[in-house]
This record gives structure tokens, sequence and C-alpha cells, in this order.
């Protein structure tokens, strides 16, 4: 069985099925997949741009990184659980979309992103508010952060926007 | 309606082309986020719970700015989504065509702004927000949340 035939499969399953034609749940989940956005985009962009020493630079890094952290999981807990539910009802109409794949190619990104600088950053930021200012790989760090965020928001909103291929078309 | 008589959306540039739209969407959803999540710091903060090592007159004080460019992003790629296609959302014009989900959301949205810089920001900026403020944080965040719910529903009612 290929991958395509894999998603065909998820998408037409009862669970796929149920979530894609329910007039309610199939809103609510992309809803819920926005508010999580907003909450948690927020937060990220507020974290990066204080270790930038453009917001909120009354208050050490560290205090703002630590005591937003718990709601970011939450938030990003609440965008991939409904991302997953979203992509799960569309799988096989998704998987030959090239910005679907983008989207799941920045998503690796991002984990890449937070296994390379979590020791390195996350975890050195009262570190480096005893020395006064973010190291240059904590600023690329947060740099990186925001555009693959931004990125992959495009990347999701593109996914609607791709129109495959008409194979009749194709033959004229 | 009137203000629209001799308007052809076919001719906005939103229409025309392909990247202008969706460049739109992407900008509305980083404002909102902006908008949103700087607010929910503070709101977070009154009903007790989050960034308790400052207080929500300094944290409404440092996410201020952040927040006015987050209005900011969204009430000009609002009005530029709206320009794409406005039978969409207010049918012929009249009230009683309008998209509910819509009608909702300007309604909510108005009432959002007025209450984050009135009632909101004034207990958020007293010496000891308390019981009230659990109850304005937590009306403030479900009152944003009910926008973006709102928004979406555009499209499915």
């Amino acid at each position: 069985m290929d991958f395509q035939s894999f998603m065909d499969t998820l998408q037409n399953g009862a669970f796929g099925t149920s979530i894609r034609e329910s007039t309610l749940a199939y809103p609510i989940i992309l809803s819920t997949h926005l508010v999580g956005m907003g909450i948690f985009g927020g937060m990220i962009a507020m974290t990066d741009l204080r270790i930038l020493g453009l917001a909120m630079t009354k208050y050490p890094m560290a205090d703002v990184h630590n005591q937003l952290r718990p709601y970011k999981h939450l938030g990003l807990t609440l965008v991939v659980t409904c991302g997953l539910l979203l992509a799960w009802s569309k799988a096989g109409l998704y998987w030959p979309n090239p910005f679907f794949k983008l989207k799941l190619m920045l998503l690796l990104a991002v984990a890449i992103h937070a296994l390379v600088f979590r020791r390195s950053v996350y975890k050195s930021l009262s570190d480096m508010d005893k020395f006064g200012s973010a190291t240059s790989s904590a600023k690329v760090a947060a740099v990186l952060s925001l555009v693959l965020w931004v990125a992959l928001v495009a990347a999701g909103r593109w996914i609607g926007y791709w129109e495959a291929p008409n194979p009749f078309e194709q033959q004229l | 309606m009137q203000v629209f008589a001799g308007y052809d959306p076919a001719n906005n540039p939103l229409n025309t082309n392909e990247w202008a739209f969706p460049v739109c969407e992407v900008l509305h959803i980083v404002g909102f986020a902006m908008l949103i999540g700087t607010i929910a710091i503070v709101d977070l903060r009154m009903i007790g719970v989050g960034m308790r090592r400052q207080t929500s007159a300094e944290l409404l004080r440092d996410t201020a700015p952040w927040t006015m460019l987050g209005l900011m992003l969204v009430l000009t790629t609002g009005p530029l989504i709206f320009s794409s296609g406005p039978t969409t959302y207010i049918g012929s014009g009249d009230f009683a065509h309008w998209n509910k989900s819509f009608l909702y959301k300007m309604a909510a949205l108005a009432l959002a702004i007025v209450y984050n810089w009135t009632i909101h920001n004034k207990v958020a900026n007293s010496p000891n927000p308390g019981g009230l403020g659990v109850l304005v944080g937590a009306f403030s965040m479900l009152l944003w949340a009910s926008i973006i719910f709102a928004g979406i529903f555009i499209a499915f009612v």
C-alpha cells in the first residue's frame, strides 16, 4: 500500500469522515486551532522579541520565558491536537498538496530548532540575564523562531489555495 | 447598498492577484496572535495564574505597544479581506441579510476594543485587581476567543 492510499484510508475511515462531514465539529476544531495560535503565537512572539531586546525589556529574559512556558505548552498542545484532527479528516486530499508537505517540513524544522537551541539558549537565559544581554546565538534562535512560525501560518493558509492539477486538462 | 454602488469586487486587486488575498489572511492571523496573545498575558496575570513575578500593571505597560500593533494589523487587513467580497459578509446590505457570524464578530469586536481600553486596562492598572481582576481577565479571554470562533464560522453558517 503506498502512502497516498494510506492517507485516503485515514481520510475515508469513520473517524476522519465524521469530522469532515460534521457541520459543527469541523469549524469548532478549526476555531480552536486558531485560538491556540492566537494565545500561543503571541506569547512566542513576546519571548522572541524579549530576547531581541525589543519587548518587555524591563524584566529578565528568564522571567518572560519561564513564566510563559506552561501556557506556550498548553497552546502548542491545543494547536497540534486540532491540527492533527483537521489533517486526519482530509489526509488523502492534502497529501498531494505541496504546501501541506511544506508545512510538515516546517514543523520538522521547528522540532530541530527546539532540540538545537534548548540547552544553548533557552536554558541559559538566566546566565545571559546576568551578563546583560542575549548572546548572538540566542538572537539567531529568536529570529529563526519568528520566521518559522510565520512561515507555518503562511503554509497553512496556502494549503487552502492550491488546486490539484486536473488530469483531463493535462491531456488537452 | 448605496456606498457600494458601482463597486465590482472582480476588479479588486485582492481578487486579481493570486498572492494578495492569502497574504492579507496571514497578516490577519499574525495580527490577532499579537493582539490576543499580549492581552492574554495580562489576563492570565489578573486571573492569578501567569507571570506572577510581575504585576498586571507592569505587564500591561510593556505589552501595550505590541497589542496596539496587533490591533492595527487586524484593522487594516480585516476591511481588505471584507472588500474582496462584501456580499459574503453582508448580503445586500440590510442587517437582516448580514451573515450572522459576521454580525456577531463585528459587535463583539467593537465591544472588545472598548472593553479592553477602558474597564480591562483600568482594572489591570489598579494596585490590586483581586477578585474583580479574575472576572475581568476571564471575560476578556472568552470575548476575544469568541471573536476568532465567529471569524471561522462566517464560512460555516
